[in-house]
């Protein structure tokens, strides 16, 4: 087959094909013109955003709910800025994700030409890697680097700038059948001394616990990590990112630790003798509230995370599944009696279970009840970021591996509408419930167009509280300008949403249950207690 | 920055592929977390395709260990090893 004719825009497009893109999210824009005129006939289903960023986060919820990279593309200049924020937020929270956005013609470059922007410059802080492309011979291998660097080792978001005069070249470069990278060798194997010295550790210690962050989900880890805290009988807690390695109702489990987690999972981390922390940096809003003179193992795919931010007795580089799969047959079955005793000690006696919510007004963690008790145990959960965030992360009951998506590390305003429409579009079985507070929906309103024009029956709520709760929380006497809410209702309905608002305590349950029974894109704003604290 | 007690300088000796944006994304990796470059000398190897750098950075023995898993993640970065001068 020859390629001789095509052009860099037909190859990129022929590219993103071969290495398995089925949904691409973007914006489009005079540099990339001609890569869009290739879209109309591509197998692959193109999805509209509002705006850059919310493209990025659309790709960025594709894939976390799924695990497959998402994909965006962008125009350059206005198109490529926009993009930065989405960018940032899937890069800290290691999600795979390729981004080609076009550029200025070669011969432009670095003459502030219109709509120019050094894309390759401005990402560098928050990417994975960058490609400046100067010849459409380079496309086809470009791609498959992207992809290949976006979901090996720790995953990350990649930049493809791709100059406009580059997608109109002629080229007959073909999609390699094999990457090999010259200096990029990212080695996550297991290795023999440190899987011994980890099951002695384990073996040999009274209380001991797991601290599971997001790479136990990422790499597919969850279901063994279970498996071996029943074996062992060792509770878990976890991060925000790990929220959905374990449900709450396990005996095993403790919730999640750190600045906004459970009493119980911060006591059980400073009493224990054994933190085995996989898949996690050690965030600040976890090591505030970590007190411990047990010893630590760290386990993590990034050799760079280990020592960052904690100390720890042994650090172990290594894929999370690889490792608990080895390491788990040379774990004896145990029974941590007291250990365990004190476990649930704690869990009963901790200050932050879930109580019966008795107040004249709708507290927020009983939206949060509400809807895990109005969706299946399968429904994705996605959150903004703000208190409704923390209701959710300490509230809702089930949280399943991707299943329950926020924007950890970033913590961006903004995610959540866009990051379920992303979800929605790579598990259209599943139900799409997105937790949203009143500052954050604003930020990114206009994406919820996008759900009404794919008629994706997702369900948005918005916590209204009528304040940017979780700043103004942050100080005695926070100044934040003059915030005020529009009418959501009749924003939603303008985008072609059905739309409704509860405010009463005795109404909440059966408004959350037809809004999540709801086989259109429905949004639900819940007048909720201002004063409820997290 | 002033120099503070348990800093010191380090040469980290580093083999790259010799590429546009190679430079930037070590130099930004170093700067961006608010460490000075003392020196840096950028030169050719025998191999065309690799470049070598020489870079002195003065920190902690931590920071510069930081510094210097972090530049081995990186895409373009084959080899960094580290003395303390």
């Amino acid at each position: 087959m020859s390629y001789s004719s095509r052009t860099g825009a037909q190859a990129l497009v022929e590219s993103l094909e071969r290495a398995g893109v089925e949904t691409l999210f973007g914006y489009p824009g005079g540099n990339v013109v001609d890569i869009f005129g290739f879209l109309r006939n591509s197998k692959m289903k193109f999805v509209l955003g509002r705006h850059e960023q919310g493209c990025v986060h659309m790709a960025d919820g594709y894939a976390r709910a799924s695990g497959k990279p998402g994909v965006v593309l962008v125009t350059s200049g206005p198109g490529a800025t926009n993009a930065i924020t989405g960018l940032a937020t899937a890069n800290v929270d290691s999600v795979p994700l390729v981004l080609v956005s076009g550029q200025v013609p070669l011969s432009q470059i670095g003459t502030d030409a219109f709509q120019e922007a050094d894309m390759t410059g401005i990402c560098r802080a928050v990417t994975k890697h960058s490609f400046l492309l100067k010849s459409a011979d380079e496309i086809p291998q470009a791609v498959a680097e992207a992809f290949y660097i976006a979901t090996r080792g720790k995953p990350g978001a990649v930049v493809i700038d791709l100059p406009h005069d580059v997608q109109l070249q002629k080229t007959s470069a073909q999609y390699p059948e094999r990457i090999s990278l010259r200096a990029y060798h990212p080695d996550t194997a297991p290795k023999p001394r440190a899987v011994a010295e980890l099951a002695r550790l384990i073996n040999s210690s009274n209380r001991p616990i797991f601290y599971a962050g997001g790479g136990v989900i990422s790499s597919g880890a969850a279901d063994d990590l279970r498996a071996l805290s029943s074996k062992a009988d060792i509770p878990i807690v976890t991060t925000l990112m790990g929220l959905g390695v374990i449900e709450k109702t396990s005996t095993h489990a403790l919730g999640m630790a750190g600045m906004y987690g459970t009493e119980a999972a911060n006591i059980a981390l400073a009493e224990a003798d054994l933190i085995i922390a996989l898949g996690t940096r050690f965030s600040d809003r976890m090591t505030t509230t970590l007190k411990t003179k047990g010893k630590i193992v760290h386990v993590d795919c990034d050799p760079s995370s280990i020592e960052k931010n904690v100390s720890v007795n042994l650090g172990i580089v290594a894929d999370i599944k690889d490792l608990i799969t080895t390491v788990s047959s040379r774990i004896k079955p145990n029974s941590h009696t007291s250990w365990m005793k004190r476990i649930s000690q704690l869990k009963r006696s901790s200050k932050n279970k879930v109580r019966k919510f008795k107040t004249s007004k709708i507290h927020p963690g009983a939206v949060v009840e509400a809807v895990a008790e109005a969706a299946s145990d399968d429904a994705i959960i996605v959150t903004d970021v703000g208190q409704h965030q923390m209701f959710a992360a300490r509230y809702y009951p089930t949280p399943k591996p991707r299943r329950f998506l926020s924007p950890g590390g970033m913590g961006t305003m903004g995610f959540a509408i866009p990051a379920a429409i992303g979800a929605a579009l790579s598990m259209p079985n599943e139900k799409v419930v997105a937790l949203i507070g009143d500052g954050g929906a604003q930020m990114t309103f206009n994406e919820l167009k996008v759900a009404s024009d794919e008629k994706l029956p997702i369900t948005f709520i918005v916590f209204n509280n009528s304040s940017l709760g979780m700043i103004e929380r942050m100080g005695e006497d926070s100044f934040v300008g003059n915030f005020s809410n529009p009418d959501f209702v009749m924003m939603a309905k303008a985008l072609g949403l059905k739309a409704k608002r509860v405010s009463l305590v005795e109404e909440l349950k059966s408004a959350v249950t037809n809004a999540v029974k709801s086989s259109h894109p429905s949004l639900l704003e819940v007048i909720v207690d201002a004063d409820a604290k997290i | 920055m002033p120099m503070q007690k348990s800093e010191r300088i380090y040469r980290l000796n580093c083999f790259v592929e010799n590429k546009p944006g190679v430079l930037a994304r070590i130099v930004g990796l170093i700067s961006g977390r608010g460490y000075n470059i003392q020196t840096l000398n950028v030169g050719p190897t025998e191999d065309g395709t690799v470049s070598r750098m020489k870079i002195d950075v003065l920190g902690t023995e931590k920071v510069v260990n930081q510094i210097i898993l972090q530049l081995r993640n990186c895409v373009n970065v084959i080899e960094v090893t580290r003395r303390r001068r």
